[in-house]
């Protein structure tokens, strides 16, 4: 759509051209017929998003606005009077909707607070929680609909072998075992009803369409944030320009916030002026040489600590759980509380180790502050990954054999990792933020109050939401825990927030760093709990005395049991038969998947190409721009020296001013 | 539903609905708002519009402004006589704007017109150090300042005028996704 002009000074531009009064006003007058053309022409939508993005005060936006409605209406066939009433209705209609959904959206107040006392790179970590309690809570509504309430109503009577002791809560045996928190409670009958529900589908699908469901959104939000914030950098851009202009955060309005912003922003321009001193200095050879072997041994010791814990756990993970499993004995709380060991172990490690990698990271020197947060939170996803891989080989490698009614005994593991996780945020909230700023406010005052550290919370809550993932198959009800457990840890962040802790120093490029933080959440964290959920349904034999999928090869086999139960030619099992089951389709699909790549990958970089000429262009005028106001300059020049031998003739001259090119639209 | 009010007739809403980026219910907040900062001048009745505009000295006194660095350029660039006063539309398009909904282009032209101090269109070196000195204070020499303000035109000036044209500024937004989330008051 053509631009209207960006700074439509009324008219004071021609004038100095020398235009008369009407003239300027006829210009403006076409400029605004244009502009009405083309909004006429858009869809209603696109039209009001126009509207309300021209760049004028609201009095010249309104008369835009009915100019066009009137437009509209002398182009339609109805009575103007009932277009005009079911055009409006049906906006308000959607206003209405509009307002009705911010109603739904909770903690919107909680969450301005705190974006306008800590700034928008503190609220990222509250808006991701939120983020992933929705998953939760949608997974729970599922499950529970879908597969939880037709147990319950058909079965209701659940034999308890023990009466509810407290430490039930916490390892999730016992009492707990038979119900329908894990695997083992349900069972894979055809409910007799009017309509027959097959139990065995409903808990495969159930859980096959929420894990897909998340799947895509995830890929949705990636691609989107991805788009948005990864731009083409072509230039520098952590320089004092982006800086100056771009990094003022207006949404804070705390007093002392913005006061802290201010220093920071002049620590970080001392800091870039400093650097751009530096970097004039080359670095020599012995040093470059250091530098490389001090970053290796960093990554040698990080990578030894995190394969370290992973033997550590797997060892401790065979000789514990094993022998408490193979004595059930119900009455025997210390062998069942000696459960609770590996999961005290895993959280400690995992509480220690990120200390340890940032104690390391002291060692090296990077040359900017951005490369040491990405290096350590790499660190960080590698040593969570590899526990969470330990742990899931174990579960699916040894305690299959060993076990009877396995699925609920890696659903119980889960939910006991679970729960010592969220008692260690708790401890970790305590010890970490409120005694460490009492001890840096009093005793130590060197060391100062502690900063919000986002890449270790957010890195948190993605274990946790891995552990999730993985859990739902083998207990459906897991989601209630993890929704209770957001909930308080968001009250919880937020209180010692403010009591506590202090915004990041480091505050530059949170956008980008956002869509890392969403990439890991699909890419090691889902596709992991996808790969292990599948690997199980796909090839693992379920146990033999409980769980819906009694009797099978694979839970996978109730697929074709099913299909085969259909009337022959019926479409969903030929759908199945020939091109889900055939290798052929999955060649195509892949192979058009590769061409539109490589297609879209060349029309990135002729973009890339157009981009570097038309910066080019730019260029050339700008220096065009000033070969001409020189040439204007001679010209204007001549022209009053010749004028000042001739006395009365020229009063009528209009002024010219020097300066007309810079005065005219931009879009000229 | 509920047309209890007797602020604005229906025909306005519907008018600030469609101009702005508020619904009826927000422009009915904004509306209180307007009203405390000046309860004698600001009538409860705005159906036939009256033409009533509080002055620079008691918009700024809004807690969203009051610590802002640059409350009064932000008044300024949105009053129609260039001094900050504004009457309720500009107070409306000024939040319209600041708000999460509005686009990137349209943030963009505003901030430019918020850092244009000597309002001539351009960026020059002496915006910027008026930008800095009001982000900064006392914290940078005046060395420093004039260092990063080269700088700062250096690395953003494409057409080599030493200044910063509009689509300068908006090819530097544009690398700065940040932006977006950045320039933006809630009200």
């Amino acid at each position: 759509m053509r631009r209207m002009s960006v700074f439509p000074q009324h008219g004071t531009a021609l004038g100095n051209l020398g235009l008369t009064a009407n003239e300027i006003r006829q210009e403006t007058e076409n400029n605004t017929s244009e502009l009405i053309s083309d909004l006429v022409n858009l869809s209603a939508r696109a039209r009001f998003q126009a509207i309300r993005s021209l760049p004028m005060p609201f009095n010249e936006k309104k008369a835009i606005r009915n100019r066009v409605n009137s437009v509209k209406l002398s182009k339609t066939i109805l009575a103007a009077d009932c277009r005009q009433q079911v055009s409006r209705s049906f906006r308000r209609f959607r206003a209405s909707l509009a307002s009705a959904r911010q109603h739904l959206i909770i903690w919107q107040d909680t969450l301005k607070g705190i974006g306008s006392r800590f700034g928008t790179s503190v609220l990222s970590y509250f808006l991701f929680l939120k983020w992933l309690l929705k998953f939760n809570l949608f997974s729970l509504i599922v499950n529970f609909c879908f597969i939880t309430i037709p147990q319950i109503v058909h079965e209701p009577n659940i034999s308890s072998i023990t009466g509810f002791r407290g430490l039930e809560l916490l390892t999730g045996v016992g009492y707990f075992n038979q119900t329908v928190l894990f695997y083992g409670g349900y069972n894979g009958e055809v409910i007799v009803s009017k309509p027959t529900y097959n139990m065995q589908l409903a808990y495969f699908f159930t859980i096959a369409a929420y894990l897909v469901l998340c799947g895509v959104s995830l890929l949705y939000s990636m691609s989107r944030s991805f788009q948005k914030n990864f731009v083409l950098e072509t230039g520098p851009v952590s320089g004092g320009a982006w800086r100056l202009l771009c990094s003022w955060d207006f949404s804070v309005v705390n007093e002392k916030a913005i006061q802290y912003n201010k220093n920071n922003l002049a620590i970080q321009l001392k800091e870039s002026l400093s650097e751009r001193l530096q970097e004039k200095n080359q670095m020599s050879l012995s040093d470059r040489i250091k530098r490389l072997s001090l970053h290796l041994l960093a990554w040698l010791l990080s990578l030894g600590l995190a394969v370290g814990s992973g033997a550590g756990i797997y060892f401790l993970g065979t000789n514990q759980e094993l022998a408490f499993s193979s004595n059930h004995d119900p009455s025997d709380l210390g062998a069942e509380a000696s459960t609770l060991l590996l999961p005290v172990v895993v959280s400690l490690i995992n509480l220690i180790v990120p200390l340890l990698y940032s104690l390391i990271s002291k060692i090296e020197s990077y040359s900017n502050p951005r490369a040491m947060i990405y290096i350590s939170i790499v660190r960080n996803v590698i040593l969570k990954m590899s526990i969470l891989g330990i742990l899931c080989f174990y579960w699916l490698d040894s305690v299959p054999e060993k076990t009877s009614c396995w699925e609920s005994f890696v659903g119980q593991s889960v939910y006991r990792l679970l729960i010592i996780d969220f008692i260690f945020c708790l401890l970790g909230i305590f010890f970490g933020e409120f005694l460490r700023n009492v001890i840096g406010t009093m005793c130590i005052q060197t060391l100062g109050v502690p900063e919000f550290d986002i890449a270790r919370n957010v890195l948190d809550l993605i274990y946790a939401q891995t552990l999730a993932w993985i859990g739902i198959y083998f207990s459906p009800l897991l989601p209630v825990m993890q929704v209770l457990k957001l909930f308080i840890i968001f009250y919880l962040k937020k209180i010692s927030l403010s009591m506590n802790c202090q915004p990041p120093k480091h505050t530059g490029r949170a956008a980008q760093i956002q869509t890392v933080f969403i990439a890991l959440l699909f890419f090691p964290s889902f596709v992991g709990a996808l790969s292990m959920v599948a690997f199980t349904v796909w090839s693992l034999k379920p146990s033999d005395q409980c769980g819906p999928f009694q009797g099978l090869d694979t839970p996978f086999h109730t697929i074709f049991s099913w299909t085969d139960s259909l009337p022959e030619y019926h479409w969903v099992g030929w759908i199945f038969e020939n091109i889900l089951r055939s290798e052929l389709f999955y060649y195509l699909i892949s192979l058009i998947v590769l061409v539109i790549t490589y297609f879209l990958w060349q029309i990135t970089q002729g973009r890339k190409q157009l981009i570097k000429t038309l910066r080019e262009q730019i260029v050339n005028e700008g220096k065009d721009k000033a070969f001409l106001l020189n040439k204007l300059k001679n010209l204007q020049k001549e022209r009053r020296e010749m004028a000042s031998y001739r006395s009365q003739d020229y009063d009528q001259t209009p002024y010219f001013n020097p300066n007309w090119m810079n005065t005219l639209p931009l879009d000229m | 539903m509920g047309n209890k009010q007797t602020i604005f007739t229906d025909e306005q809403l519907d008018a600030y609905q469609d101009c702005t980026f508020f619904t009826r219910k927000e422009i009915l907040r904004l509306h209180g708002r307007y009203h405390e900062l000046a309860p004698h001048l600001v009538p409860m009745d705005y159906t036939n519009d009256p033409d009533v505009k509080i002055p620079l000295a008691l918009i700024v006194n809004m807690p969203e402004l009051k610590e802002n660095p640059f409350r009064d350029r932000i008044v300024e660039s949105f009053s129609e006589d260039g001094h900050g006063n504004l009457s309720f539309n500009d107070f409306v398009d000024m939040f319209s704007v600041l708000s999460e909904m509005a686009p990137r282009e349209l943030k963009a032209i505003y901030a430019f017109k918020i850092y244009d101090f000597n309002v001539d269109n351009y960026i020059c070196k002496e915006d910027l150090e008026k930008t800095l000195n009001k982000l900064t204070k006392e914290e940078l020499t005046p060395e420093e300042v004039n260092l990063v303000c080269e700088k700062a035109i250096e690395e953003a000036d494409l057409d080599g005028d030493n200044k910063l044209s509009f689509a300068d500024f908006e090819n530097m937004i544009s690398r700065a996704p940040d932006f977006l989330s950045t320039f933006h008051i809630r009200i």
